[in-house]
């Protein structure tokens, strides 16, 4: 069994590193950590928009975003790669790589996903925040991000690093529509061992597994130094104030 | 240090005949006021009686229904661009009930941020004169804690530098110390009597009535959105002319 594993491994690391590069396009691990990277990269900035586009005052922002994360938040995620998959090529008659209609998918998904949690941290924050920094003086945006956006993304850090894991493990549903990711290549693997699919996805669950728990000892290891040099402070605010949800809606 | 309250031009609040409500509930009913230069003013009554609310009028942190509120003659709650708002509003200093300080940043960052963002005042000079305000507030060995490691009268000491770094000719209080252990009231009035000492306009909501009768020069009592009467403090705490007033001072004495 460890044998197979470690033969396995020893035929086809190439394949699982890269895919068919140079051969072909690139994939494997290399195109699952590009991807992953890609998606969060683009999906953080995308939800922190998205939620201040949620609390705007102006309906014509707030309404079409609000729709948007309720679609999103209600249908799966693969149905929404498959639609992404045969709709736009049919509606545009573009020839879009698959590798980049994934991109473009997850980043909508996840970033309405990370949105969310966004938008709750800036609303538990309470309007008590917010209020002074208008009374200083600051303009709603530079209230935003001064005072408002470096609490409530800290407070998140937990549950924006389960959306970024999320992310990465949602890049496997690009191998429906054969995107060359570490799935295809394990797959392809599968396919021509035939006789050993117990071993090729222990082999793939490890590597995912590998790259998830790095990402959350990093956001660790940074939550931590951002703790201490705030000094270990941070007063949580009350229930009580988590229930005005009032709050941080734009204002004049 | 307060220099722009001694300033030579003429400035005043004042309120004409502002009403507020809440769907059909009214909070404020055509309140009539004005606040001279210089002049301390302090709001009590019973609570829900809209002091609050008042006071977050004149900052525009709550919209009027009607009426107008003016500062030095400029309409607070006119239509205008919201940098013309921030502006004004960096000219009136709000010290909150919760002080409201901003966790993330240590003392010093929290004295800062406004004169540097708001005003473009140089880091430098934005430092030392922050230094000089939490001296003044008795602070001046807490410029590098975080709030979270603060007493809530310290807490509340900061806030008071915070909004004097905008130099604003005006200080509006809200139940400074309404949320501070009974041992710390007094730091945080001391402070405030000595703003008072130096001729800055002030207009405070507050239940310390200590403070009202030896710092205030006039007192507005406020009852179910309405100013049921204005009167210095001594007029005031002697001779109450509204039966209502009558009642609330007994009230306290109990």
């Amino acid at each position: 069994m460890i044998g197979d594993i470690i033969n396995i491994i020893k035929d086809y690391w190439l394949l699982l590193l890269i895919g068919q590069y140079p051969n072909g396009p690139l994939g494997g691990l290399a195109n699952t950590l590009i991807l992953s990277a890609l998606s969060i990269a683009l999906a953080f900035p995308v939800s922190i928009l998205l939620a201040l586009a949620r609390l705007s005052k102006w309906g014509l922002l707030r309404w079409p975003v609000t729709a948007l994360v309720y679609i999103t938040r209600g249908v799966p995620l693969l149905m929404l790669i498959l639609w992404s998959y045969f709709l736009v090529p049919l509606l545009t008659g573009a020839d879009v790589p698959s590798f980049y209609t994934m991109l473009t998918t997850l980043v909508i998904y996840q970033g309405a996903f990370l949105s969310e949690v966004v938008r709750a941290g800036i609303v538990a924050l309470g309007p008590g925040q917010m209020d002074a920094a208008r009374a200083l003086g600051h303009s709603y945006m530079g209230a935003m991000r001064f005072i408002i956006l470096p609490q409530a993304l800290y407070n998140m850090i937990p549950s924006m690093i389960s959306t970024f894991v999320a992310t990465i493990k949602d890049t496997t549903l690009g191998y429906v529509i054969n995107v060359p990711d570490l799935t295809f290549a394990a797959s392809q693997v599968n396919n021509q061992l035939l006789t050993q699919p117990f071993q090729v996805f222990l082999i793939l669950a490890a590597v995912y597994y590998a790259i998830c728990w790095s990402l959350t000892h990093v956001a660790n290891v940074i939550e931590r130094r951002i703790a201490r040099k705030r000094a270990g402070v941070v007063s949580r605010q009350s229930p009580a104030s988590l229930a005005q949800v009032k709050v941080i809606t734009e204002q004049p | 240090m307060i220099t722009s309250a001694s300033s030579p031009q003429q400035q005043t609040i004042r309120l004409s005949n502002v009403c507020k409500s809440y769907g059909n509930y009214p909070v404020l009913k055509n309140i009539d006021a004005e606040v001279a230069r210089g002049e301390v003013v302090v709001i009590c009554g019973p609570s829900g009686s809209g002091k609050s609310t008042l006071i977050r009028t004149i900052n525009r942190l709550e919209e009027i229904s009607s009426g107008s509120i003016t500062l030095d003659g400029q309409d607070i709650h006119a239509e205008m661009r919201t940098k013309d708002l921030n502006l004004l509003r960096s000219r009136i200093g709000f010290v909150f009930q919760n002080f409201n300080l901003f966790p993330h940043l240590s003392v010093v960052e929290n004295v800062t941020i406004s004169p540097i963002r708001v005003k473009g005042v140089a880091p430098d000079a934005a430092h030392e004169k922050a230094l000089n305000l939490l001296d003044r507030v008795g602070l001046a060995d807490k410029a590098g804690a975080y709030p979270g490691q603060l007493s809530g009268g310290q807490q509340q000491r900061v806030a008071i530098a915070r909004a004097l770094a905008m130099e604003p000719p005006v200080m509006l209080f809200d139940e400074p110390t309404s949320a501070l252990d009974p041992e710390m009231v007094g730091e945080v009035l001391a402070v405030m009597k000595g703003l008072a000492a130096e001729g800055m306009t002030m207009l405070c909501v507050t239940h310390e009535m200590g403070f009202a009768r030896e710092v205030a020069d006039r007192i507005w009592f406020i009852d179910a959105g309405q100013i049921l009467e204005v009167a210095s403090p001594e007029e005031f705490f002697k001779n109450p002319r509204h039966p209502r007033a009558q009642r609330f001072l007994t009230d306290l004495r109990h």
